[in-house]
């Protein structure tokens, strides 16, 4: 909140209720649902449902598979966070700072972002191919026999190249946005105050940026927990075999692709407590550090 | 009015530091990472640009292609004037026009919703502004995979399905608006809204006249993002749309490449490569349109 | 086939909507094929729509099985469920399972008059949509069985004939191709193939209560000695070069036969069509290969792809629309068609004969062994199985047989863990019938 905020009562409670009509009906609703149904054992069909405790969650952490997936998911999300942030935020500082072909580059950077999913799956699979990608043709060339489906790293490295090809062009947009957004004056006093380009940039911009950078490390993460599984899917050719898979993607396949209600209703529910606990410590922690005007 | 925010936050004025000058090493160094990017982002859409003018057996066995075929037109022709499904009602053209709807309810919608929360939050002294905060940012949490069951009933109790608003509202559910906008508020100077009360403007004339200016790249980048989101929408209308008028591009993309993983039949690639190819053109032009808004800090000159 | 089927698709619906716009009972059906085959399936409803005046038919593509299954339950959990609904061979126990979300088909084709004989079918279509009494629930729609298809030019090259046992396979043929330069064998399916048709092609009981028909409180038997000796010889082969492994997808082994690397390849007998389109040597198929050392007496195999389920909670009239559509379905005239458009098996003799008749066999002998081996003699399990959470087993079992081929475990261990986890799974699911 801000100090100098204005006082009204009435005012921002009907700002705010659209956005929580919504949510209460399109996400506290079907979410609560959910939680309760990681309690129980249900048919699809609804017909009949048995209470079950904690069955559902007690079983989870004996499966080995599950601790596999968690681990993988940790480091997926790390390796995809961290590539998509700092090669946007390299590109972004950079198309900020060139004048000529400045416009062109934007453009460039920005519009693959509107490839469609499946397309981006597919377009990685394709090049992945085991008989027919071009990249493993390439790698080949190298004497590098890459396996998708077969190796679990190499498969592993195809779906982290494809998750973070995705995201640049969005963490690019936000990036040089937040770059646009700081006020000329600032970057003239520092134009003059300070010579050198890098530490400008770590002193200035950085800081000026942490807001946008802050929000792009929430939605990053969630983006690697949650909206790659598409991508997995198509990488993986919905077979999950021994493949390596994110947590979500276990959800997807038990619950939506295997019919399992209670058991993949239990997993997003410890996904979402893991990730609410993730999210609280970043904001307790490196939001205290964001220095907002 | 925007004059009342560039007298607030500009508060030195020069016009001549950036001026581009002889050729420097850094400079050849910025361009080559550009160049270097742009290269590792559009050579796989120049090999779907390519891979749309060949016919599907030799892409089933080559893969993509460098070069150009000869389908090219024939490719471009079936996907966007061919009538296709049962009620040969959608072409290329129909489903433009729907993903076109959906991209735009959802950004301009998810925008609107977003802002008001966002602006309610932040600027307000509300005591559950926090719990508001918390309760909309939880929606990050849960995919609509997870929770899509209950959401298709609630959608059917209202009575929307084959609706483009209940192919639109329950997407409008989730944070990202409502937190990227927190974000931004956060960061405006504390100065403008004294500024702004001194001048006596209540709180709708300090969001429309200072506010809404103030955040243009934001609503810009907002929109892009938003827009393609919503165009690429493709499991929950699947879900609630039977009516084959309300298909989208993505959805008649999927129906080509579903064959792709089990080898029955030959996917026709070239035709999806150019419904991709044709997918990717309304947002493109979008982030041209808004191009200018994205280098307002370079070329506004200083009031 | 797109522009002409699309104007007379146009010109059939044009005719409809002039003819009788106000008798007539609408009825959907969802389904799950993509491309070409939706369009077959537009086909075939146009064609049932142009055939009589009282009902029409709407097909919707609603994505993949899953997703077509899942919008499915999700729709009947709202009152919002399309008449039919095609499910796949997987997901049949969820289904049939919910006693009161389907009407059997066999009912309500009898209800409304149509007669009914499940003799008239092909001896694998018959029970793997059926309960424990025979009585068909699903109608089978498209349906397919695993054969080998083999490349003639190599086997002519290598001197040899395609294996009919395994052990041929591992002495005489396979060797023969290496020779010649060639990855003798490939496969595209570990569960459907060489697990489920494995016990069916032997005879041998793949689960408790009658391979499950009989019960919820069914256990797998998918530890047996005579699968464990398949698979150890499988990863020997690879070992030797007489067998190659590209992991998971379908496609991914189906391309280096098509390439003309590999040999052969067991695959659907509906794959015969897409491999028909592309490769420019002569190729062939034949029955799947059985152990000379488990069985002397091989049996038939049963079919895979997917069935129409009635979904219940509509009136009589709309009941009547798809026994008709059913009725229809079976016909002799709509099953060549399906046949000979997809590659998919004609589900009864009498369209079997008819396609025989016109010669469609004289012309493509390869589309002809996937219906012999589905009519080969039956014996105690070879209708099927039916197993709850059947998805998941399917998964265990993938993940499984790849750490055999990666050799990150032995024959033994991956089976202990089948068995384990499936079991877990099986009982799981009945708590979920109640």
């Amino acid at each position: 909140m801000k100090r100098a905020a204005f006082g009204h009562i009435g005012f921002p409670i009907l700002l705010l209720l659209p956005q929580l009509v919504i949510i209460a009906i399109f996400f506290y609703w079907p979410a609560a649902y959910a939680v309760q149904s990681s309690f129980y054992a249900q048919d699809m069909f609804g017909f009949t449902s048995t209470f079950v405790g904690l069955e559902n969650y007690t079983r989870l952490a004996g499966a080995t598979n599950y601790v596999n997936a968690l681990n993988f998911t940790v480091i997926f999300t790390v390796l995809v966070t961290f590539f998509s942030l700092t090669i946007a935020l390299l590109l972004a500082v950079k198309a900020d700072k060139v004048i000529r072909g400045a416009k062109t580059y934007r453009t460039l950077l920005m519009w693959v972002y509107a490839i469609a999913p499946p397309v981006a799956g597919l377009i990685g699979v394709m090049l992945f191919d085991q008989s027919r990608g071009n990249l493993t043709q390439f790698l080949a060339s190298f004497g590098y026999e890459f396996r998708l489906g077969v190796n679990y790293w190499d498969t592993a490295s195809a779906m982290i190249a494809v998750s973070v090809w995705k995201q640049i062009p969005v963490n690019f947009i936000f990036f040089l946005s937040g770059l646009q957004a700081i006020p000329r004056s600032v970057r003239e006093a520092a134009l003059i105050d300070n010579r050198s380009g890098t530490s400008r940039f770590w002193d200035i911009t950085f800081p000026l940026l942490a807001p946008t950078g802050f929000f792009l490390l929430i939605i990053n993460i969630t983006y690697s927990l949650f909206d790659t599984f598409g991508i997995i899917d198509t990488l993986v050719k919905s077979e999950p075999g021994n493949n390596p898979l994110t947590l979500v993607y276990r959800v997807y396949v038990d619950g939506f692709r295997g019919g399992d209600l209670g058991g993949s209703s239990a997993q997003s529910v410890v996904l979402m407590i893991l990730v609410l606990i993730l999210t609280i410590v970043q904001f307790r922690f490196l939001e205290r550090r964001i220095h907002y005007t | 009015m925007a004059d009342i925010t560039d007298t607030n936050v500009h508060t030195t004025t020069s016009a001549t530091t950036r001026r581009p000058k002889r050729i420097r090493w850094d400079h050849i160094g910025d361009h080559a990472v550009l160049i270097a990017g742009a290269l590792l982002m559009l050579v796989p859409v120049y090999m779907v640009f390519a891979t749309s003018s060949w016919d599907a057996i030799t892409v089933h066995r080559e893969g993509m292609q460098f070069g150009f075929g000869d389908q090219l037109v024939e490719n471009y022709n079936a996907a966007l004037l061919e009538y296709g499904g049962f009620t040969d009602s959608v072409n290329g053209l129909t489903m433009l026009g729907n993903s076109l709807i959906l991209g735009l309810g959802f950004a301009i919608g998810k925008i609107i919703v977003g802002m008001m929360a966002a602006y309610a939050i932040v600027y307000f002294r509300l005591k559950f502004a926090t719990l508001a905060f918390w309760m909309i940012f939880t929606t990050l949490l849960l995919p609509l995979e997870v929770r899509i069951l209950p959401s298709y009933e609630v959608i059917s109790w209202m009575n929307l399905g084959n609706t483009y608003t209940g192919l639109i509202v329950p997407l409008i559910a989730s944070a990202t608006a409502t937190f990227f906008f927190r974000q931004f508020f956060r960061s405006i100077p504390e100065e403008l809204i004294e500024a702004a009360r001194i001048d006596g403007a209540g709180p709708v004339k300090f969001f429309i006249d200072i506010l809404v200016p103030l955040s243009k790249t934001m609503i810009a980048a907002m929109f892009i993002i938003m827009f393609v989101f919503g165009w690429n929408q493709y499991l929950w209308p699947t879900l609630i749309t039977t009516d084959e008028s309300l298909f989208t591009l993505v959805r008649g993309i999927r129906q080509i490449v579903q064959s792709y993983a089990d080898g029955s039949e030959t996917p026709d690639y070239g035709q999806a490569a150019a419904l991709a190819i044709i997918a990717m053109t309304p947002p493109v032009l979008i982030v041209v349109f808004f191009q200018n808004w994205f280098v307002k800090g370079l070329t506004e000159s200083d009031k | 086939m797109t522009l002409k089927t699309t104007l007379s698709l146009g010109l059939a619906a044009g005719l409809m909507t002039g003819a009788a716009a106000q008798a007539q009972t609408e009825i959907e059906f969802w389904h799950a094929m993509g491309g070409q085959l939706g369009e077959t399936v537009n086909q075939l409803v146009a064609d049932f729509n142009a055939s009589q005046g009282d009902y029409v038919l709407t097909p919707v593509f609603k994505g993949t099985y899953e997703e077509t299954l899942t919008s499915a339950i999700a729709a009947f959990r709202a009152g919002e469920q399309p008449n039919i609904v095609q499910v796949f061979d997987a997901g049949a126990a969820t289904v049939i399972g919910a006693q009161g979300a389907t009407i059997p088909v066999q009912q309500l084709l009898s209800e409304n008059g149509v007669e009914f004989d499940i003799e008239d079918y092909i001896a694998g279509v018959r029970y793997f949509y059926a309960d424990s009494d025979g009585q068909m629930i699903g109608m089978p729609f498209n349906s397919s069985t695993p054969i080998l298809y083999y490349n003639a030019d190599a086997l002519e090259a290598a001197g040899v004939e395609a294996p009919t046992t395994w052990e041929e396979f591992a002495e005489t043929t396979g060797p023969a191709l290496v020779e010649a330069g060639y990855i003798p064998l490939a496969q595209s399916h570990l569960p459907w193939i060489f697990t489920e048709n494995f016990f069916s092609r032997h005879n041998l009981q793949f689960a408790s209560n009658n391979n499950g028909y009989d019960g919820i409180d069914t256990e797998i038997m998918v530890n047996h000695p005579a699968i464990r000796a398949h698979f150890q010889a499988l990863a020997d082969w690879q070992e030797e070069g007489l067998f190659s492994w590209y992991g998971t997808g379908w496609g991914d082994n189906q391309n280096p036969f098509e390439a003309g690397e590999v040999a052969m390849w067991l695959g659907s007998s509906g794959s015969f069509g897409g491999i028909a389109d592309r490769v420019e040597f002569n190729f062939s198929a034949t029955m799947l290969p059985y152990w000379e050392a488990v069985t002397t007496e091989p049996t038939q195999t049963f079919i895979g792809g997917a069935a129409l389920f009635a979904m219940s909670g509509f009136d009589a009239e709309e009941n009547a629309a798809t026994a008709a559509f059913f009725d229809y379905l079976d016909s002799v005239d709509a099953q060549v068609m399906w046949h000979t458009e997809t590659g998919y098996v004609p589900i009864t003799t009498a369209a079997y004969a008819a396609a025989g008749e016109q010669g469609h066999y004289d012309e493509f002998p390869a589309a002809e062994v996937g219906i012999q081996q589905l009519s080969l003699p039956a014996g105690d399990y070879t209708r099927g199985y039916r197993m709850g959470f059947y998805v998941q087993i399917r998964d265990v079992m993938n993940r499984e047989y790849s750490r055999i081929l990666t050799g990150e475990a032995t024959v033994e261990e991956a089976f202990e863990i089948i068995e384990t986890e499936a079991n877990e799974l099986l009982e799981r699911f009945a708590q979920t019938q109640g």
